[in-house]
C-alpha cells in the first residue's frame, strides 16, 4: 500500500547520479526555494522541479504530494488574506470580528499568500523529487563515512518502521479474532483498546532487538575500526550536474545581493520585472538548474550523448 | 577445526545448565548436522562455536572450546567473526541494511577491509549465489527465501572457515528451503567449507551431512554417521530421523537408505505391496454438514494483486483440512477470508447458509491463529490470556480454561507470564487463547513453524482431538509431512486458485513435489502411501530378497 512512497529503482538518468551530485542538486533546489520570494523566481523553480519529477517518471507520485500541498497553499492564501491588513488595494471590506478586528482582503495579501503557497509547493515537491531520485541506501552510505553509528540506526529504522506498521496490522487482526472490537465503546475504552496492539508490538520488538543485536555482533559490528564500502563512481554527468547546480546557487546569491530575487508585496505590489538584471538572473538560474533535466532528455534520446556522459 | 572439552554452560540467572559436559570435535570441511528437541541445547552449542557464548550472552561456563588449536576465549571478536560465520533462523532479524549490496558489504566494513577487497568479495559472492540481479533492490522487497540467501551471502563475503546455520529454513517454503540447503552443500563440496547445521525438518538435509549429533537436555546423546545414527534413533524411539530412513530402519534394512533415490532402488526387489486404498471406505461416508462455504470468491489487494481467483471451497464439520502451496499463492488470504478478517471483492462466504458477517455474530465464531504466537501474548499470566478472549466474546468459563490448560500441558504455567515461556509453550498458549472460544472453525497459519517433531506431534494430536469433537480445522502449512500425518484432506493452492482438493492420499499421492518423502518413495509402487504408518501397513519385505533385514 505504501510502496509508492518509497524510492523505486527505474534505471533513469537522474537516479544514476552519484549521491553527492543528487544531494547537491536537490539541496540547491531546496535552498533557492527558501531564498527567493519573487513570484517569477518561485514559479521558475517550480517549473524546473516539475520537469525533474517528470524526468524520473514521478508525475503520478507527485499528485499524491500535491493533494496535500495545494490544500495547504489555499489555506495559506486564505489565512494570509484574512489576517494581514497591510495592503492598500482592498478588494473586500468585511465585518469587524472579536479578537481579529476588521476583516479586509487586499490584493497584496492575496498575492503574498499565493507566493508563500508556491514556496510551500516547491519545498514539498523537492522532497518528492528527493524520494524519487535518491536511493536512501546511497545516502546512508555517505553518512556512514563520518557517522557509522547514526547511519546504522537510520538504516534499521527505515527497515523496521514499515515492518512494524505491517506487524501492527497483523496484531490487530489477531485481537479482532479474540473479540476485541476497536470501534465499540466509549472513547476511553476505545483508547485503551488501541493501546493493546502497541503493547504487544513493543514487547515483541524488545525481544527482537536482542536477536538483531546478536546478528550484528556475529558480523563483527563494534569489533573495532570500520572501513567504508564505496560503490558509486563519478561520471562526467556528475561534474556537469553538480557544477551547474553550484553555479545556479552562486548566481542566486548574486541576485539576492543585488535585490533581484526579492519582491515587495506591501503596501502596494512592486513591478514583477523591475530591471533587466531580474530577468537575466532568473533565466540564468533556470537554465543552470535545467542542466540535469536536459541531460536526462539527451541521455534518453541521444545515444551519442549517452555514451559520453 | 573445533574441539570442545567438558563444556558446561548456564545462561545468566539460569539454575539448570543449557549445555552439560559437552565433548565434541569437528574436522575441517566436515558437514555436521545437529538435531534434537526444543530446549535440547542445539542453539546454545552452535553459539558456543560462533563465539557468542559467553561473549554476547554472558552466563557461567566451564570447560574449553578450541578453534584451530587456539582457545576461543583468547581470540578477539573480530577474529572469531572473520573465521566463523553464522546464519540465524529469522532473516528479518539479521538483515540490517536497506539495500542488498550494502547488506553484503556491512560485515566487510565491520572487519575494516580496504574498499577494493570489499568490492571484489561482494561481487564474487553475489555472482556465486545468483544475487547480482538483486544488487540494487531494497531488502524489504525481497521474499523470505531471497532474504535468507542474502543473509548467507553477507556471511560468506566475510570468507569464514566455518559456516554455522541455526534452523535457516524454518521460515521458508519448501522450494526456497531446498534451494538454500543445496547452496550450503555446494559450498561444503566445492570450497571445502566446514558446515554446522541445526535443523528440525530433517527430511531435506539429513542425507547431506557427514555426521549427525543428537542432543537431549543439553547433552550430546549420539554422535555418528547418518546411517548409524538413524538406526540408533529408531531403536531408541528418538523422533529426529527423516521418514525414508525411519521406514527402512523400522524394517531392519541395513545399510539404511537415506534418500528417496536410494530407497527406490530397494523397493522392486526387496518388498511386496498390498493394493487397497485406505480412503475408499471414507468415500462412501456421508458428507458432514458445511461449516463454511466459499462461492466463487475473488480477492484483490489495494496494490492490484489478485490474491484469490474464483475460489470455491467447502469445509465440513470436524474436517481437518491442510492448505498447501508456494509462498504468495494466496493461502493466508484464503484463511482470512474464511474467518471474516477480509471481505471478498466478489463471491460469497457462507457459514452454513449464512454469510460470514452474520455468522460472526453468532456464539461459535471462527477462530484464527496467525503465524507468530507472540502476537497473542499481552496479558500478565497464561490463564489471563484465555480469560481475556472469553470476556471479549461475552462467554463464561464453563471449565474450558482448565480443560485446555490441562490438554495443552500448560497447567503448571498458568500463573506464569506468557513471555517467560519457551517458544513451544508460547505456541500452545496462543492456540489455547483462540481455542478457548470453542469455535466451529479453527484456522491456523503455519502453526508448526519452528516446532520440533515431538511438539509437532503433540499439536497434531490436539488438533485431531478438536476435529473429532466437531471443530473444523483448516491449516496453512509448508510442512507436508505434518499435513500427511494429521490432515484428512489437502487443498493445493497455486496463484490464487485451488488446483487440487481431496483426500490427502489422493492429492499428495498425485503430486510430484507437494508430497511427502514416503509419497515420493512409493510413487508408482503403492499409490496412496504418504506416511511411514501407511507404508508399514501396506508394504512387507520379500522373503528372499538378498537384503539384510534385522528383526
Amino acid at each position: 500500500m505504501f510502496e509508492k512512497f518509497f524510492y523505486q529503482e527505474k534505471g533513469l538518468f537522474l537516479q544514476s547520479l552519484h549521491p553527492v551530485t543528487a544531494m547537491t542538486y536537490v539541496g540547491v533546489l531546496f535552498v533557492l526555494s527558501l531564498l527567493f520570494n519573487h513570484p517569477l523566481y518561485l514559479l521558475g523553480i517550480l517549473g524546473v522541479i516539475f520537469l525533474s519529477i517528470r524526468a524520473v517518471d514521478g508525475l503520478g507520485y507527485w499528485e499524491s504530494y500535491l493533494k496535500f500541498a495545494v490544500g495547504m497553499t489555499l489555506f495559506i492564501i486564505i489565512v494570509n488574506a484574512l489576517t494581514v491588513n497591510c495592503g492598500e488595494s482592498v478588494i473586500w471590506d468585511g465585518p469587524r470580528l472579536p479578537v481579529i478586528g476588521a476583516v479586509t482582503v487586499s490584493l497584496e495579501a492575496l498575492c503574498c499568500g499565493a507566493a508563500m503557497g508556491v514556496r510551500l509547493l516547491n519545498v514539498v515537491s523537492v522532497f518528492c523529487l528527493y524520494n524519487l531520485m535518491v536511493h536512501p541506501d546511497k545516502v546512508l552510505n555517505l553518512i556512514s563515512r563520518f557517522a557509522a553509528g547514526s547511519a546504522l540506526v537510520l538504516s534499521l529504522s527505515s527497515r523496521m518502521v514499515p515492518m512494524m506498521a505491517r506487524h501492527l496490522g497483523i496484531i490487530r487482526e489477531a485481537l479482532v479474532c479474540r473479540g476485541v472490537d476497536f470501534k465499540k465503546g466509549t472513547w476511553k475504552e476505545r483508547l485503551e483498546k488501541s493501546t493493546l496492539p502497541v503493547t504487544v508490538l513493543l514487547s515483541s520488538s524488545l525481544e527482537s532487538s536482542l536477536e538483531i543485536a546478536e546478528a550484528l555482533h556475529a558480523r563483527a559490528y563494534g569489533s573495532g575500526r570500520r572501513s567504508c564500502y564505496r560503490r558509486d563512481l563519478t561520471r562526467p554527468r556528475d561534474v556537469l550536474c553538480a557544477g551547474s547546480a553550484i553555479l545556479a546557487l552562486a548566481v542566486a546569491v548574486w541576485c539576492r545581493v543585488r535585490g533581484c530575487g526579492s519582491f515587495d508585496f506591501y503596501p502596494r505590489l512592486g513591478f514583477l520585472v523591475a530591471d533587466s538584471a531580474t530577468l537575466t538572473g532568473l533565466l540564468a538560474i533556470i537554465l543552470l538548474l535545467s542542466v540535469p533535466v536536459l541531460l536526462s532528455w539527451g541521455w534518453r534520446y541521444c545515444p551519442c550523448l549517452r555514451l559520453k556522459i | 577445526m573445533f574441539k570442545i572439552e567438558n563444556l558446561t554452560y548456564f545462561y545468566p540467572d539460569a539454575l539448570r545448565p543449557a549445555l552439560q559436559q559437552i565433548n565434541l570435535s569437528i574436522g575441517e570441511g566436515e558437514f555436521l548436522l545437529v538435531a534434537g528437541g526444543s530446549g535440547s541445547g542445539k542453539s546454545s552449542l552452535v553459539r558456543v562455536l560462533a563465539g557468542l557464548i559467553p561473549e554476547f550472552y554472558g552466563g557461567r561456563i566451564a570447560g574449553e572450546t578450541y578453534f584451530r588449536g587456539q582457545r576461543m576465549s583468547k581470540l578477539d571478536g573480530r577474529q572469531v567473526a572473520r573465521e566463523v560465520g553464522m546464519v540465524f533462523q529469522d532473516p528479518e532479524k539479521q538483515v540490517v541494511m536497506t539495500g542488498v549490496e550494502a547488506e553484503i558489504a556491512f560485515g566487510l566494513e565491520n572487519l575494516g577491509l580496504p574498499p577494493d577487497e570489499m568490492l571484489r568479495r561482494a561481487a564474487e559472492v553475489m555472482g556465486f549465489l545468483g544475487l547480482t540481479s538483486l544488487r540494487g533492490e531494497f531488502t524489504a522487497s525481497l521474499s523470505g527465501g531471497q532474504k535468507q540467501k542474502l543473509a548467507l551471502a553477507a556471511v560468506l563475503a566475510m570468507q569464514p572457515r566455518a559456516l554455522i546455520l541455526d534452523e535457516p529454513t524454518s521460515q521458508l517454503d519448501p522450494v526456497a528451503a531446498e534451494e538454500l540447503l543445496n547452496l550450503v552443500k555446494r559450498l561444503n563440496e566445492e570450497i571445502g567449507l566446514t558446515v554446522i547445521l541445526v535443523e528440525q525438518r530433517l527430511e531435506r538435509c539429513y542425507h547431506l551431512a557427514d555426521r549427525v549429533v543428537f542432543m537431549t537436555d543439553g547433552r550430546i546423546v549420539q554422535d555418528e554417521k547418518p546411517v548409524k545414527a538413524a538406526l540408533w534413533a529408531v531403536e531408541k524411539g528418538f523422533p529426529f530421523v527423516p521418514p525414508v530412513a525411519r521406514f527402512f530402519a523400522h524394517l531392519g534394512v541395513s545399510p539404511v537408505p537415506l534418500t528417496v533415490q536410494e530407497g527406490r532402488k530397494l523397493l522392486p526387489t526387496s518388498f511386496t505391496f498390498a493394493g487397497s486404498q485406505p480412503e475408499t471406505a471414507a468415500k462412501a461416508a456421508p458428507r458432514p454438514a458445511t461449516v463454511v462455504r466459499l462461492k466463487d470468491v475473488w480477492f484483490t489487494y489495494p496494490n492490484g494483486r489478485e490474491a484469490l481467483r474464483a475460489v470455491n471451497l467447502e469445509v465440513g464439520t470436524g474436517e481437518f483440512v491442510a492448505v498447501v502451496g508456494e509462498n504468495g499463492a494466496g493461502k493466508t488470504t484464503l484463511l482470512k477470508i474464511m474467518v471474516g478478517l477480509l471481505k471478498p471483492g466478489r463471491g460469497k462466504v457462507l457459514s452454513g447458509s449464512e454469510e460470514t458477517a452474520d455468522s460472526m455474530r453468532r456464539d461459535r465464531r471462527p477462530a484464527y491463529l496467525s503465524q507468530n504466537p507472540n502476537d497473542y501474548l499481552l496479558r500478565e499470566t497464561v490463564e489471563e490470556e484465555l480469560l481475556f478472549t472469553l470476556r471479549n466474546h461475552g462467554l463464561r468459563d464453563d471449565g474450558i480454561v482448565d480443560e485446555l490448560l490441562r490438554r495443552l500441558r500448560l497447567d503448571e504455567s498458568r500463573r506464569r507470564h506468557p513471555r517467560d515461556l519457551s517458544s513451544g509453550e508460547r505456541q500452545r498458549v496462543a492456540l489455547a487463547s483462540v481455542a478457548v472460544m470453542q469455535p466451529s472453525l479453527l484456522a491456523l497459519d503455519e502453526p508448526t513453524r519452528g516446532l520440533d517433531p515431538v511438539l509437532k506431534a503433540e499439536l497434531g494430536e490436539f488438533l485431531t482431538g478438536l476435529a473429532r469433537s466437531g471443530v473444523s480445522i483448516v491449516l496453512v502449512t509448508h510442512d507436508i509431512e505434518f499435513a500427511a500425518e494429521f490432515a484428512s484432506r489437502v487443498v493445493l493452492v497455486f496463484d490464487g486458485r485451488i488446483v487440487s482438493d481431496g483426500a490427502k492420499t489422493r492429492v499428495l499421492g498425485e503430486s510430484l513435489f507437494y508430497t511427502t518423502q514416503m509419497g515420493k518413495l512409493f510413487r508408482g509402487y503403492a499409490e496412496g502411501v504418504v506416511t511411514v504408518k501407511d507404508a508399514l501397513q501396506r508394504v512387507a519385505p520379500r522373503a528372499k530378497s538378498g537384503r539384510v533385514f534385522h528383526a
